[in-house]
């Protein structure tokens, strides 16, 4: 009976979680930035969604759309007033431009942590399922929003699928992923594809956002855990490597699960760190690495 | 001189495997205490890899090298450095907040983590040494302050200091003019007379002629002739490898048809990469439906030309393409205005296939024209037809070299700048590119800029032929005539009016 | 040994150290309160600043060594109560330990995956002090039976012989040939193994100072506060404020890392009144200075006064 529940809540949760690795994986596949910020992002869309589906009264499916558009504006913030300009800085040696990308998102981050907390408070918010309802499955009593979730998490991770192996444009984003000069030379902007992946960031981590506001709850304290497992999970299946994103999602979702219903709750984010550091020691590339 | 018992460094069996690569197979040589051995070889020969495996930086698979006898392969590069080797690279990363002279010293020191201050002597010796290197003036400076020429003489300072009893030098001239060149060609005559052995990595021989007592010549890994200066420059193997074999020239049927409309201009271009200068006001011109070939050795400039004609870099001049300053345009615009590169590199997508590598260069054509080109270049280069669905990474080399011009030729370039398509393929391969190039050239009025080191590649297509040497232009003219003037003494000829460009002969 | 002497940072320095220690006679308690802290997260910084800076390791969770360091004498002092030095001895020693784990990874890794390593540290000893809450005090954190002095004044005096003794040591290995070698290292490792330095001996020794010196301050602030908790020692935030400090204070200085922190605490101190959002503006401060001054306040100092000489 546990099993099952653990099959189920396992699956959604991982789902939620390889849609926000996903998104974090690509940008640092495409344009070589680890984006500490990543927590403030889904938080932004998270709060906002909250906020205008219940308290502004639009209702909960514009609340939620609107919610991804937020974490979408706050991924174009992070990158052209963050990440850019650091990267196009003459006053910075080359060697030393990761670092203070990595930097100046992890204070982004904290920017956006305090801001959002002291404009909402470091309450837990949930938001109204999207779909009301408990459906029984083999006994065992799942939301329907639950579904829904890892319903949704599918479709968009197929989306993004069929976008990036049958769209010209998801080609040309794949290819910077592989050769950014090979595209210069073809004549692609390579600023205006990286502008295209930051926006699939935007709404990838926008809706797992959202998602994880209806599904478990947020708060503005949760922003350096979601960071930290979604670099977990990225370093796990290896950095750049989408496929393995998503493959190390289920990983750490299920060992998370397993470890809040069978030790204990409060253990939950542990399994998935000393996984970490076993993977970083052992083979730091991670499952399916390229970089 | 020489006629010791023990050569003082004796290389043997050296092999060095990167991945599925082989970069060095079973090189070997000896250099005597007193001795300069020349080690040349074109890009991807294997010799910048050599002089890696001596130093330690890179791990050997098999072989051996011995210092005065004792075996020192597969051992760190500090203990290797602590041993009596010595190097002085190509390009540094100086210390910004250090002085000069700091820097000397810091080669003096011994590698302690205790002794917090130097010996005294090891100030009146950092300075003695820099005086010697002529920085005595600049001691005191920072190196960003400094011209690039001072920089690789700092380089030599801190070889010196260690006091080696092997020196290896990365490419002693490029970046330094004649003047420049001929006080570190003295400097390292200095290491022959004190009794040290030398090895002198470059691509040409010519530079090195007049310094080194013997030539060894690499190509793809191996040794491919050793002798004297004058003998591995007359070596069959050799000016094959350089030069591509027989220099022959087709008849080119003037074409009045044919544009005299200079579509390309590049006025006193100069381009320095940091402080090194990497090409020297050249100017040249290209004209619409022209086949251009500029010959020159690696190391000459042909690359950073062609980069700074595509926008891949910053420089000084000017560069007209149909009457439009290029400057200020970025790489990617470059490449839609109509010139489009295929680099040395190739620079393939290579997890992704065939097709998919052609499709993206047809991105920006109007739809229609897309498949039509296609069916174009399928007929150019027949085996990128059987071969689409494979992914660019498994084709050979040749096949991947005709996919990188197929993908150019993709997007309807007016001119189509190739920089050393040959460079490592087989002459079955070359045939069939050379037979390409030439339905290219006959089907349409495409123009082309191509950059060679193999002159019998090179010059059939040509209508006419820059000579690029050291960061200058030191010839221009038609086949005909460079088969006549140049074609004999290539690798040994001589700037037009006279003036040696040989460092070191007096 | 001429050449330290002659440097305008040494003596500027002196000149700052000896005003310092004349504040007590005319500042209130609260003000030399907000120092003390300043100057324990001063040395902090110039820890950090000496593996940045010198061996060109980045470490995202200097709280690791700083938390091991200080929760070791903490728990050391409450379970079996030895004297205070003996405590911070011990912190310093397990924090040496903490350090040798992070060099292991650090001299194997590139880039971002070193930086990954070190920020999973802090949150692993985070997990773990509040796993064994029984020991630890977990999350509410711990009090500690002794500290240094009840006396604001004999605190500060404390903080500030101890900032200046680390001050020396550490400005004094940067300049030294120790210094050279390891920023040779730190910047060109190649070119300094063919100089024939082991560099990787060297980046040991630099990574086991930091440990040692972050472990010895954390010790010292814990028994000045009286109490160890997560959110001081063991808290990513608290670790990037380190990194701040020293890259607002100039990297590769040293002691521009002092200036630093005692800026940042200091202007926390005078906006807390503004209560949750002075972390936000702290931050955003920072974020400025990275893009707009990524050398820092010394660093541009320095660099203006070379071009000067020259």
């Amino acid at each position: 009976m546990v099993w099952l529940q653990i099959l189920i809540d396992g699956f959604a949760i991982s789902s939620l979680y390889a849609l926000g690795a996903i998104g974090f994986t690509l940008i640092f596949g495409v344009s070589g930035v680890l984006n500490l910020a990543h927590g403030g992002v889904m938080l932004v869309a998270a709060l906002m969604g909250w906020m205008l589906a219940g308290e502004a009264r639009i209702g909960t499916y514009l609340g939620t759309l609107l919610g991804v558009l937020s974490g979408l504006a706050c991924a174009y913030v992070t990158y052209l007033m963050v990440v850019r300009p650091i990267q196009r800085s003459a006053a910075i040696p080359r060697e030393e431009k990761e670092i203070f990308v990595l930097t100046g998102t992890l204070l982004w981050g904290i920017m956006i942590q305090q801001g959002m907390a002291y404009l909402f408070t470091d309450n837990p918010v949930t938001m109204r399922p999207l779909i009301a309802g408990v459906v029984s499955i083999a006994g065992v009593r799942t939301p329907l929003n639950e579904i829904m979730i890892a319903v949704i998490c599918w479709v968009v991770i197929g989306l993004l699928w069929l976008f990036v192996n049958r769209t010209r444009a998801g080609k040309a984003l794949l290819a910077a992923s592989i050769n950014p000069r090979g595209l210069t030379l073809l004549g692609f902007e390579l600023s205006r594809v990286y502008l295209l992946a930051w926006t699939i960031y935007g709404v990838l981590a926008g809706v797992a956002g959202v998602l994880l506001a209806s599904f478990l709850g947020v708060s503005s304290n949760n922003t350096g855990q979601l960071t930290a497992s979604a670099f977990s999970i990225v370093v796990l299946g290896g950095l750049g490597s989408v496929s393995g994103s998503l493959m190390a999602a289920y990983v750490v979702g299920y060992l998370e699960t397993i470890t809040a219903y069978l030790i204990a709750p409060t253990l939950r984010p542990l399994p998935a760190l000393l996984l970490l550091v076993l993977v970083v020691y052992v083979r730091p590339q991670g499952l399916l690495g390229r970089r | 001189m020489s006629g010791t018992d023990t050569p003082r460094l004796q290389v043997r069996g050296l092999t060095k495997r990167f991945g599925g690569l082989l970069a060095v197979k079973g090189i070997g040589f000896d250099i005597q205490a007193g001795e300069i051995l020349g080690l040349i070889g074109p890009n991807g020969s294997g010799k910048s890899t050599v002089m890696k495996l001596i130093m330690g930086i890179e791990r050997p698979n098999a072989g051996s090298v011995k210092l005065d006898g004792v075996e020192m392969a597969g051992w760190a590069p500090h203990r290797i450095a602590r041993a009596g080797v010595g190097i002085v690279f190509q390009h540094s990363r100086p210390l910004h907040r250090q002085t000069v002279l700091e820097h000397i010293k810091l080669a003096l020191l011994p590698d302690s983590l205790i002794k917090l201050f130097a010996d005294p002597h090891v100030e009146r010796r950092a300075r003695e040494i820099a005086e010697r290197v002529e920085l005595g003036a600049v001691m005191h400076r920072h190196p960003s302050s400094l011209p690039f020429a001072d920089l690789r003489r700092m380089e030599m300072a801190k070889a010196i200091a260690r006091d080696p009893k092997v020196v290896l030098v990365d490419e002693p001239f490029a970046g330094l003019n004649a003047a420049e060149s001929e006080s570190f060609a003295a400097l390292i005559r200095g290491f022959r007379a004190e009794g040290r052995a030398v090895l002198l990595v470059d691509h040409n021989v010519k530079s090195l002629a007049a310094l080194v007592d013997r030539v060894l010549a690499m190509y793809l890994g191996e040794h491919v002739a050793e002798g004297t200066a004058e003998e591995v420059m007359q070596d069959e193997t050799v000016r094959r490898v350089y030069i591509g074999g027989k220099i022959e020239t087709r008849e080119r049927p003037p074409d009045e048809a044919r544009s005299k409309v200079s579509i390309l201009e590049v006025q006193d271009l100069s381009v320095f990469y940091g402080k090194a200068r990497a090409l020297d006001t050249v100017s040249m011109h290209v004209r619409e439906g022209e086949f251009v070939s500029v010959v020159g050795l690696n190391g000459a400039g042909k690359t950073t030309l062609f980069n700074a004609i595509s926008g891949l870099l910053p420089y000084q001049g000017r560069i007209r393409f149909g009457g439009r300053d290029l400057n200020g345009m970025t790489g990617a615009a470059v490449a839609r205005a109509g010139i489009v590169q295929c680099p040395e590199t190739r620079e393939l997508f290579g997890d992704m296939t065939v097709r998919e590598n052609l499709d993206l260069g047809g991105y920006h054509l109007p739809s229609g024209a897309r498949l039509p080109q296609l069916t174009w270049l399928f007929e150019l280069f027949p085996i990128l037809k059987s071969r689409q669905g494979q992914t660019a990474r498994t084709l050979s080399g040749g096949e991947q070299q005709m996919l990188a011009i197929a993908r150019a030729l993709m997007m309807q370039p007016k001119l189509l700048v190739l920089d050393e398509p040959t460079l490592g393929l087989a002459p079955v391969i070359l045939e069939q590119l050379s037979k390409a190039l030439e339905r290219l050239q006959q089907t349409t009025p495409i123009t082309v800029l191509l950059g060679e080191q193999n002159v019998t590649f090179a010059l059939p297509h040509a209508d006419r032929v820059y000579v690029l040497e050291h960061a200058r232009i030191v010839w221009e003219g038609n086949p005909a005539r460079f088969a006549k003037e140049m074609g004999r003494g290539y690798l040994e000829a001589e700037v037009a009016d006279g003036t040696s460009v040989h460092p070191g002969s007096e | 040994m001429t050449n330290l002497l002659r440097s305008p940072v040494l003596w500027a320095a002196l000149l700052l150290a000896a005003v310092a220690s004349t504040l007590p006679w005319w500042l209130s308690g609260y003000v030399l309160g907000v120092l003390t802290v300043a100057y324990y997260f001063g040395v902090f910084s110039m820890a950090w600043d000496l593996l940045f800076g010198f061996a060109g390791e980045v470490n995202f969770g200097p709280t690791f060594l700083i938390g091991l360091g200080a929760y070791t004498a903490a728990i050391l002092d409450a379970k079996w109560g030895p004297p205070i030095p003996v405590c911070i001895i011990a912190g310093g020693l397990v924090a040496l330990i903490g350090g040798l784990l992070l060099a292991l990874p650090a001299l194997r890794l590139r880039g971002p995956y070193f930086g990954l390593v070190t920020l999973v540290a802090v949150l692993l000893l985070q997990n773990c002090i509040v796993i064994f809450a029984g020991v630890t005090g977990g999350e509410i954190g711990m009090t500690v039976p002794d500290v240094l002095s009840v006396r604001a004044e004999d605190n500060y005096w404390y903080a500030l012989a101890f900032l200046i003794v680390c001050a020396i040591i550490l400005f004094g290995l940067s300049r030294s040939a120790i210094g050279l070698i390891l920023q040779a290292s730190g910047q060109d490792a190649v070119g300094a193994q063919a100089l024939g330095f082991n560099v990787t001996k060297h980046k040991l020794a630099a990574f086991c100072i930091s440990a040692v010196f972050s472990g010895v301050a954390g010790a010292m602030l814990i028994f000045y506060q009286g109490t160890a908790s997560v959110s001081t020692v063991v808290d990513l935030g608290v670790g990037v404020q380190i990194i701040i400090a020293a890259v607002l204070g100039g990297r590769r200085t040293i002691l521009g890392a002092v200036l630093g922190s005692v800026f940042l605490i200091v202007a926390g101190e005078f906006l807390r009144p503004l209560g949750q959002i002075n972390t936000f503006v702290v931050a955003a401060v920072a974020l400025a200075v990275i893009l707009f001054f990524p050398d820092g306040l010394l660093g541009n100092l320095l660099r203006v006064t070379a071009r000067e000489r020259e």
